[in-house]
């Protein structure tokens, strides 16, 4: 079972959301033997009302403790009973345990899957979700993709260096937002920055753009190859760019960098000052697919 | 080599055994053109509680939702050829409940299915044992709406004892049943089917018996069941022939669909065949209750369909992006959802 601190927090926000009826059932099968704790899990929604997740700061920050990064805000009642749920599952031998979770996994549908790649930071024997983890990020489904990629700190914990690069890629790709992704500075590396560059060279090529916020990742990998970009990004029409191009030389630790940023006054002012901050690139609707006219 | 025609069997498909040119009913099966009949339908709702969509094309998605077609059901069924193991099972009844449901949705259309072990597979009893046990972790999904299509097929000791089994389940599980009857010694199976499920206490309002004809309709409805019409040209159902049963017997408690799969069929059906009912005088109201509302009566009861899911037309979002995947390909235009019915 995994940890007992964080499935009594997990209970204690279910029992605040579910009615008495919801709870019980619940409660039931989160003792029962795992065949009928599985089917159960599929069962959820038969049994449990679909309504948001909402939850006090208190709780927020117990779960924070327990697993950083690890959130159920946005989250409906119908995935976290789920999760507790596997968190209930009996984990003392650890082949047993394995194959029920691959048979949940083998046989769930699109939401059980989220529910599932949201519960691997708090699964046991964690090493032995990196597979089906890289699955996720190969899915062709954006809610699962989603649920591993966005607020979930497994990836950033044991992912490959190649792994977590493909993860980071195909989330810009998707045009998602990556600052959802936990632990994007700590696992940032050069190989990373530089097939950015490349993308954003294809991007360029075709007449295309490149979400602005990604250029955070190469602030601390600037060679002359990424210096290129940045004036690239400074001879922009989109004012955004030349922001990302500030606030990357800026956050540099390359001198060169800032030599480029102090031709640009207004800008580094506006950095220094921090009246403009990445924060302000975190865009959520991108749609940088369109032919820029 | 020569082609001899006339040893050439007629499209042995969902099912069907060849029964070579025997038993070829006169012209009972009327094909229309989409011109000759789409004004006839106009603002007309379809939904067709038995398709494969996994044997159809894109193309297909298209015309059905331009046709009026807002949701259908996918009974699981054999592949044309048999299952070797059982993650064959496993992937087959997972695209149901995945795949397909996004990709129907792509096109405007809400897919549900139907879960079970087909009867001819039910031969293969090691196999058939391994399936029973996972049934369960896909009979309590979200948007299966019955067990099925389970029943007989060459009517053997197997079937009978896996029919038994999944009536069980499906109790268990409170979801209705869809029973597909054999091609060959139709009558006695169809009886056979209904006893059996009378005999496991089903209330009859929660079995569909499936593909009916004029000799069977009148015992399945007599006992209370269901009963579907499939419009399969040349083998099943003519759409002519569905017209007169419906004068014969009127709407209550009648279903129609295509049953459209690998094999020659038509999933227009529906549309055509409601539009031959309207060209023949059968009132509006008839023709909803054996072309949509009956189906989601019957199958609704498994609390799993919610009508105002599809009633006014799905989202199309194709240009929404599935993993930066849609079933889109480079350059291809998104279609749009459109106020009419008919997209030009």
């Amino acid at each position: 079972m995994a940890s007992n601190h964080i499935n009594s927090i997990l209970s204690s926000i279910l029992q605040e959301l579910l009615t008495q009826t919801e709870w019980m059932w619940l409660e039931e099968k989160g003792g029962a033997e795992p065949l009928q704790l599985m089917t159960a899990f599929v069962a959820t929604p038969r049994f449990v009302g679909r309504r948001s997740v909402t939850i006090s700061q208190e709780n927020t920050i117990a779960l924070n403790d327990e697993v950083p990064g690890f959130t159920v805000t946005d989250w409906s009642t119908v995935r976290l009973s789920r999760v507790w749920l596997l968190t209930c599952l009996d984990s003392s031998d650890q082949e047993t345990y394995v194959r029920h979770i691959e048979t949940l996994f083998d046989t769930a549908e699109m939401n059980e899957l989220v529910a599932l790649y949201s519960a691997l930071p708090l699964l046991d024997y964690p090493q032995k979700w990196l597979f089906r983890a890289t699955e996720a990020v190969r899915s062709n489904v954006g809610d699962v993709f989603d649920a591993l990629v966005m607020h979930n700190p497994y990836p950033a914990h044991y992912f490959t260096e190649a792994a977590w690069n493909q993860l980071v890629l195909k989330t810009i790709f998707n045009d998602k937002p990556i600052h959802k992704i936990v632990g994007l500075e700590e696992r940032a590396n050069p190989t990373l920055a530089h097939m950015l560059s490349d993308f954003a060279h294809e991007r360029w090529a075709a007449g295309r753009s490149v979400a602005p916020e990604v250029w955070r990742l190469s602030s601390g990998f600037m060679d002359n190859a990424l210096l290129e970009d940045m004036k690239h990004l400074l001879a922009s029409e989109d004012p955004n760019d030349h922001k990302a191009a500030a606030l990357a030389c800026f956050h540099a630790t390359s001198s060169a960098a800032h030599t480029l940023l102090a031709q640009h006054p207004v800008l580094e002012k506006a950095v220094q000052h921090r009246t403009i901050s990445w924060a302000d690139l975190e865009f959520n609707d991108l749609n940088t697919y369109a032919t820029k006219p | 080599m020569q082609q001899n025609h006339k040893n050439q069997e007629p499209n042995p498909s969902h099912f069907e055994e060849s029964q070579g040119t025997s038993d070829q009913e006169v012209p009972t099966h009327r094909d229309l053109t989409w011109d000759e009949y789409r004004d006839t339908i106009q603002g007309m709702r379809f939904f067709d509680p038995h398709i494969h969509m996994t044997s159809r094309t894109t193309d297909d998605y298209q015309t059905m939702f331009d046709a009026g077609i807002v949701a259908l059901i996918e009974p699981a069924f054999w592949l044309g050829q048999p299952r070797t193991g059982l993650s064959s099972f496993k992937d087959y009844y997972s695209s149901l409940v995945n795949w397909e449901r996004f990709r129907s949705s792509q096109f405007g259309i809400r897919h549900y299915c139907t879960i079970g072990l087909n009867s001819r597979e039910a031969n293969n009893e090691p196999l058939a044992e391994q399936v029973m046990e996972i049934l369960p972790l896909f009979l309590y999904k979200e948007g299966v709406v019955g067990v099925g299509e389970i029943g007989f097929d060459d009517q053997t000791a197997a079937e009978e004892k896996y029919y038994r089994a999944q009536l069980e389940l499906a109790k268990q599980a409170k979801l209705p049943v869809q029973v597909h009857t054999p091609h060959r010694d139709k009558k006695h199976g169809t009886e056979r089917s209904m006893a059996i499920a009378l005999e496991h206490g089903f209330d009859p309002a929660w079995v569909i018996i499936d593909h009916n004809n004029e000799e069977t309709v009148k015992s399945v409805l007599d006992q209370g069941f269901y009963a579907g019409f499939t419009i399969y040209p040349f083998t099943k159902m003519g759409n002519e022939r569905m017209v007169k049963v419906v004068e014969q017997y009127g709407p209550e408690r009648i279903m129609i669909n295509s049953a459209a799969d690998w094999g020659i069929s038509d999933p227009l059906a529906l549309p055509k065949t409601a539009a031959l009912m309207k060209m023949r005088g059968i009132s509006d109201e008839t023709i909803r209750k054996v072309t949509y509302q009956n189906a989601i009566d019957a199958f609704g009861q498994s609390g799993q369909i919610h009508e105002t899911d599809f009633a006014n037309g799905l989202e199309i979002d194709q240009s929404q992006k599935m993993n930066g995947n849609t079933i889109l390909r480079g350059g291809q235009q998104p279609r749009i959802a459109k106020e009419s019915l008919f997209i030009n």
